[in-house]
């Protein structure tokens, strides 16, 4: 079927060349991302680069190996585990993440594991006044 | 006595009042229905007493998400209002929300009223993050006078996000094993700049500008 | 040289749309990476052999340009600048993926007993053709990529990648050997 070398390279070529389709929701995640915080994505909630507006985008990160859903309760969402779903890792790897926007201020959060399990976020402050009993952490929001 | 009269009848109003709007926060119906009334009327007399509510519908609810029992939602609630009473006392009238908020967590970190006036002397701008940063730093294992002192010199000077970066050089230092005190003065000289820092209470020396 | 790459636009140009979002106008990054999503997605699907892994090192390019926009020296070469940011991180995702071990066959036999690709069946070619990059090493696939796929001169690749351009050349020349090599064996079996 290959009888000339040259043959089999230029079908590799033609091959490869034709165009290749990704998912166009590769843009929002960017957007998304660049809306989280300046820097590569490590654990902890990381400043958005500086806007106009007092409200800044915080990207919460959490590992949770063997998850089925996680999400994001604090002092901004009313601790109501519907209102901030975490998105897992594309291929369902164990990183979740959310991001919230957040008015200068002390928030205390926590991230709700399968409905019933807290987490508090080890690359965080841990909040000492906590009164329930299961582990929070604190972002601080600058406004200077 | 008629005075006296007209003032009890305004404050019960004003409780009147209050009480409707706690009573109507749909948020508080996620609370044990013999939970909610107790909770709605501890919210209502902080109301009256001109603090911030929402930290505490915020307790209130972080209690009945964490399914806590009733009567320590309501002590939390309890205690949140203390808290936010005396932080307004030492942060004087004009406190914001958020500087209320972030003074209470610091009380209950364990820093004296008196660490809270100084703060609020020592910086023009709004006060939120020194005091969030201070109770951080405290819960982080940094003994209050040197945390205390930490932030006061860098607060008349340093801005918010440095001083965020600051609290969290120090719980990288901790993290790697430095004492919780050495790690403060530590930072708080590199967030200071080179001239050196003296971690008294009192010391507030003019920092290079930024460039 | 943004020809170089053969990519050709209508609308604003790259380095005006570098310039907007430099002054504080994010959302015209999202005209960028639109621009260049599905032409840099083609290197880094073929690269790493996996859609998945793809379009997450895709994106994290794309994030990393963002961040990075303020050392984009020319503007209106973001999309080769944007390429070499690409490049490292197909790099970077690749040695990931080989430590996990779940990706690349490197499964001679596996190869071997394959079926021959047909003309009428391309997705026994598409698949053949993938597992036989597989079989290069990374940086010959990534210079015959290159130099073949994505048009590239070699004083661009060398930009790009921090070789030289006659180790490039080798590369190429080695990958092609390679590529009608493991074709030759397939047509034996």
């Amino acid at each position: 079927m290959f009888e000339h070398s040259e043959n089999v390279i230029e079908r590799i070529v033609a091959h490869l060349r034709r165009p290749v389709q990704i998912d166009p929701a590769v843009d929002s995640r960017v957007m998304e991302e660049i809306a989280g915080g300046p820097t590569p994505r490590v654990s902890g909630p990381h400043e958005a680069p500086p806007a106009e507006t007092a409200t800044r985008a915080f990207q919460f990160v959490v590992v949770a190996p063997r998850a089925a859903r996680v999400a994001l309760v604090g002092d901004f969402n009313d601790w109501d585990a519907a209102r901030t779903p975490m998105r897992p890792s594309q291929r369902g790897g164990p990183v979740w993440t959310a991001v919230v926007p957040l008015s200068p201020g002390r928030y205390r959060y926590a991230f709700l594991v399968d409905g019933s399990r807290w987490l508090a976020d080890p690359a965080a402050p841990a909040a000492r006044d906590d009164e329930f009993g299961t582990p929070s952490s604190v972002v601080t929001v600058g406004g200077s | 006595m008629h005075l006296l009269r007209t003032t009890s009848t305004s404050l019960l109003g004003a409780t009147l009042i209050a009480t409707a709007a706690a009573a109507q926060d749909q948020r508080l119906d996620r609370l044990d229905p013999s939970v909610r009334p107790l909770v709605a009327s501890v919210i209502d007399s902080a109301r009256a007493a001109g603090l911030p509510t929402e930290p505490l519908v915020q307790r209130a609810l972080e209690g009945a998400t964490k399914g806590a029992p009733g009567e320590v939602i309501v002590g939390a609630v309890q205690r949140l209002v203390a808290d936010l009473g005396e932080a307004r006392s030492a942060l004087g009238p004009g406190t914001t929300p958020p500087e209320l908020a972030a003074g209470a967590a610091a009380l209950r970190a364990g820093a004296g009223p008196a660490v809270l006036a100084k703060l609020r002397r020592a910086r023009s701008q709004t006060i939120t993050v020194p005091l969030a940063v201070l109770a951080d730093l405290v819960a982080s294992g940094v003994p209050v006078d040197s945390a205390a002192a930490a932030v006061l010199a860098l607060a008349s000077t340093t801005r918010d996000a440095d001083l965020v970066e600051f609290r969290r050089a120090v719980e990288r230092d901790i993290a790697l094993g430095a004492p919780p005190g050495m790690a403060v003065s530590t930072a708080a000289s590199a967030a200071y700049g080179a001239q050196g820092l003296q971690l008294d209470a009192g010391a507030r020396q003019s920092r290079p500008s930024r460039p | 040289m943004a020809q170089s790459l053969g990519i050709h636009h209508v609308g604003a140009s790259d380095g005006e749309l570098v310039r907007r979002v430099r002054a504080g106008d994010t959302g015209a990054y999202t005209a960028l990476v639109a621009r260049y999503r599905d032409r840099l997605g083609r290197y880094a699907v073929h690269m790493l052999g996996d859609r998945e892994d793809a379009e997450e090192a895709l994106q994290d390019a794309f994030v990393r340009g963002y961040r990075s926009l303020a050392r984009c020296d020319d503007p209106e070469r973001f999309g080769a600048w944007l390429y070499g940011i690409l490049v490292n991180r197909c790099r970077t995702a690749g040695a990931r993926a080989a430590r996990r071990g779940r990706l690349f066959v490197r499964d001679d036999a596996a190869l071997t007993r394959a079926p021959l690709p047909s003309p009428a069946e391309r997705a026994e070619w598409d698949d053949t053709v993938r597992r036989a990059l597989a079989r290069l090493a990374p940086e010959y696939r990534e210079a015959f990529l290159l130099k073949h796929i994505e048009d590239l001169e070699y004083d661009e690749m060398a930009r790009l990648t921090g070789a030289g351009i006659s180790a490039l050349k080798m590369r190429v020349k080695r990958a092609r050997e390679q590529l009608q090599l493991i074709f030759r064996e397939a047509e034996r079996v």
